[in-house]
């Protein structure tokens, strides 16, 4: 059984990357003059907190074989929800997010599910749709969040390096990975994800599994923008691009595929650990806001490239040098590699 | 071996629809549209100054400029690579390298920029055409990149032309703006290439099927990276226009047009999994979406609900069409 080999891509790239990350992250001293401190991990853990819930909302579908770009919508929206409806009562708040990021998910998946239809365009229109919401919402203004108490508490120091915040994002990762890996729901979702007309002989209800899947992203992109909004102290309607790209970094260093059916939640806490920690580097060595754009996005790019299924491709053929039209040997390696 | 038994994963084709349910299928797609079509002409009939010759030239330039845009991206959707997410930050640019190139005249500055913008576009197509890299996270990717570097050389200020030469731009000849010739031109002349050429017959058939244009022996990789080339001079068209009409640029320069182009392209009907769609389709598109800007925008609505009925009118189009679709095939 090669279940539990390391070499398989789902535990071999984020072990891998987590321990380059973790490495640098010890080396800090040595390029910068500060030392490590214990904030620097508490630090790390909240930008983990802050883009965790996200990263698993787009990994929970990317491993169904779906992509919700739509996610980052929700969080801005659930962001929102919870400072606009939460200002009497932080319970408010978290309710109206975790109640919209269920209808939108349930709206998107059952769409998807329903129609047949790709995910892509129909989680972008989403996308465009809750960004101009949210800001139709907010007249197109940063909401503040009076509640100063709720602020304290959610980022308030726990056992020296953990928040409430990144210990309830960490609690989910866990839970996350019980459910995926002992669950048949976890096994029925990585099977639609790889094959999902087999899994559909196979008995598996598709249709119900999406929809859920895409309720549980929904929400959790809600919890992680209220998170976000209360841990602020505000609420912004256009987060821009950067969480998006920083989700779908950890999702992939995290040994998810776009083509799904691959990946489980202890690999996608690792990617998004990985990511955290380079973010903290980052911060550390205090780079100008357009360096670590373009590190993050060299990042993000980088994986993609690597990702590519045709580049493999070119290189077994460049390695044979066999004429494209002659070389069934490298397709079928690569689809032994998706599978 | 159980690879080779499985069949590729095509959920589309997968139960054929019974025909009376088709023919169904095919009068609530009509009757949507049409009851769709006619909930537009009333509520612009009915919206203060919105049926006048000043209005309709202010909707066609500002349909112009996205329409440009709009035209490269089509070339990127029917080719099959989906979306560019990085219209706005290229375009963006593209017109601060146009206007700070000002000095050296109109013509040097306008091959400038178009040289900048197919390479900027075409080294993404480069890598989706040949590695057949995912193209929305390549371009969410670039467009982050574009963005920093953009900031990194401007040091975030705003960019001033180093010359008026650019102004010629913002010519108006017969009382229209250039812009709008160009778009009615370069979407002629991007329909002819569609239709007539190897070229544009060979990116349907990519679209429509990657690997079997591949098997067939059809170049993917370069007819791939010679749409986006277009795609990126195209952008740089919209670049200089954009930043010609607005006398300066930066970062910014772009706004929501990333979104206002995906909007126009499938407003027209061109599907988001390529093998279809026309350049007219996307002009009749772009005409769409800046005409329910105007009427929202003339009853005082915000930015983000104008944002949100883009969203949603690409919401709806998605589904028709493919619905459409479905029952054709069945």
């Amino acid at each position: 059984m090669r279940s539990r080999s390391l070499r398989r891509p789902e535990t071999l790239v984020p072990l891998s990357s987590v321990a380059i990350m973790v490495v640098a992250f010890a080396l800090i001293p040595a390029y910068t003059d500060s030392a490590i401190a214990p904030f620097d991990v508490y630090n790390t853990f909240q930008i983990f907190a802050r883009l965790g819930l996200l990263a698993l909302a787009l990994g929970l579908t990317m491993i169904a074989g779906e992509f919700d770009l739509s996610v980052v919508g929700t969080y801005a929206l659930g962001g929102m929800l919870a400072v606009q409806t939460g200002q009497e009562h932080w319970v408010y708040g978290l309710l109206a997010a975790l109640a919209a990021g269920a209808v939108i998910g349930l709206v998107q998946g059952g769409v998807i599910a329903g129609l047949k239809l790709p995910s892509m365009p129909v989680t972008l229109a989403t996308y465009i749709t809750l960004l101009g919401l949210t800001s139709a919402l907010s007249g197109g203004l940063t909401k503040t969040y009076s509640n100063a108490s709720v602020t304290l508490w959610v980022d308030q120091t726990v056992l020296t390096f953990f928040s409430p915040r990144s210990l309830l994002t960490l609690g989910l990762f866990l839970l996350a990975a019980v459910v995926l890996s002992f669950t048949r729901w976890g096994r029925e979702l990585r099977a639609i994800g790889g094959d999902r007309r087999a899994s559909q002989v196979a008995g598996v209800r598709v249709d119900r599994l999406i929809v859920g899947t895409f309720m549980l992203s929904g929400m959790l992109s809600a919890l992680g923008g209220s998170l976000l909004s209360f841990s602020l102290g505000s609420a912004n309607p256009d987060p821009g691009v950067q969480p998006l790209i920083v989700a779908a970094a950890a999702a992939l260093l995290g040994g998810l595929s776009l083509a799904g059916g691959r990946g489980n939640a202890l690999g996608l806490l690792g990617g998004i650990m990985a990511v955290a920690l380079l973010a903290e580097i980052v911060t550390v060595a205090a780079l100008p806001g357009y360096v670590t754009q373009l590190f993050f996005a060299g990042l993000l790019g980088v994986i993609v490239v690597i990702d590519a299924p045709d580049l493999h491709r070119a290189l077994v053929r460049q390695r044979t040098r066999l004429r494209p039209e002659g070389n069934p040997t490298s397709m079928l390696s690569r689809k032994r590699e998706l599978s | 071996m159980n690879n080779l038994l499985s069949a590729p994963a095509r959920p589309e084709a997968s139960v054929p629809e019974p025909a009376r349910r088709r023919s169904r299928t095919e009068v609530v797609v009509t009757v949507i549209v049409v009851l769709a079509v006619l909930a537009a002409i009333v509520a612009g009939l009915s919206t203060h100054r919105f049926a006048t010759i000043a209005n309709a030239k202010a909707i066609i330039t500002s349909a112009s400029l996205v329409g440009i845009a709009a035209l490269g991206l089509t070339l990127i959707t029917i080719g099959g690579s989906a979306v560019s997410l990085a219209i706005s930050p290229s375009v963006a640019a593209v017109g601060m390298i146009f206007l700070s190139a000002q000095s050296l005249g109109l013509v040097p500055a306008l091959v400038l920029a178009l040289a900048c913008g197919i390479l900027i576009t075409g080294l993404q197509g480069a890598v989706v055409g040949y590695a057949a890299a995912n193209p929305v996270l390549l371009t969410i990717a670039t467009s982050f990149a574009i963005a920093g570097l953009a900031t990194g050389i401007s040091g975030g200020e705003t960019v001033s032309p180093t010359g008026t030469g650019y102004d010629r731009l913002n010519a108006t000849p017969g009382g229209v703006a250039l812009s709008v010739y160009a778009l009615v031109v370069l979407a002629l002349i991007l329909e002819w290439t569609l239709r007539r050429t190897a070229f544009g017959r060979t990116l349907y058939l990519i679209g429509e099927n990657r690997r079997a244009a591949w098997a067939a022996g059809l170049p993917v990789g370069r007819t791939t990276a010679v749409a986006w080339f277009a795609a990126g001079a195209l952008f740089a068209v919209t670049a200089a226009f954009t930043a010609a009409f607005n006398t300066s640029a930066n970062v910014n320069l772009g706004g929501t047009l990333t979104f206002d182009a995906i909007a126009a392209v499938l407003a027209g009907g061109t599907p988001i999994s390529g093998g279809r769609g026309s350049a007219l389709r996307t002009l009749a598109g772009a005409v769409l979406i800046a005409a329910v800007s105007d009427i929202l925008l003339l009853r005082g609505y915000s930015t983000g609900v104008q944002i949100m009925v883009k969203g949603l009118i690409v919401l709806l189009v998605v589904i028709l069409v493919h619905l459409r679709a479905k029952g054709r095939n069945a």
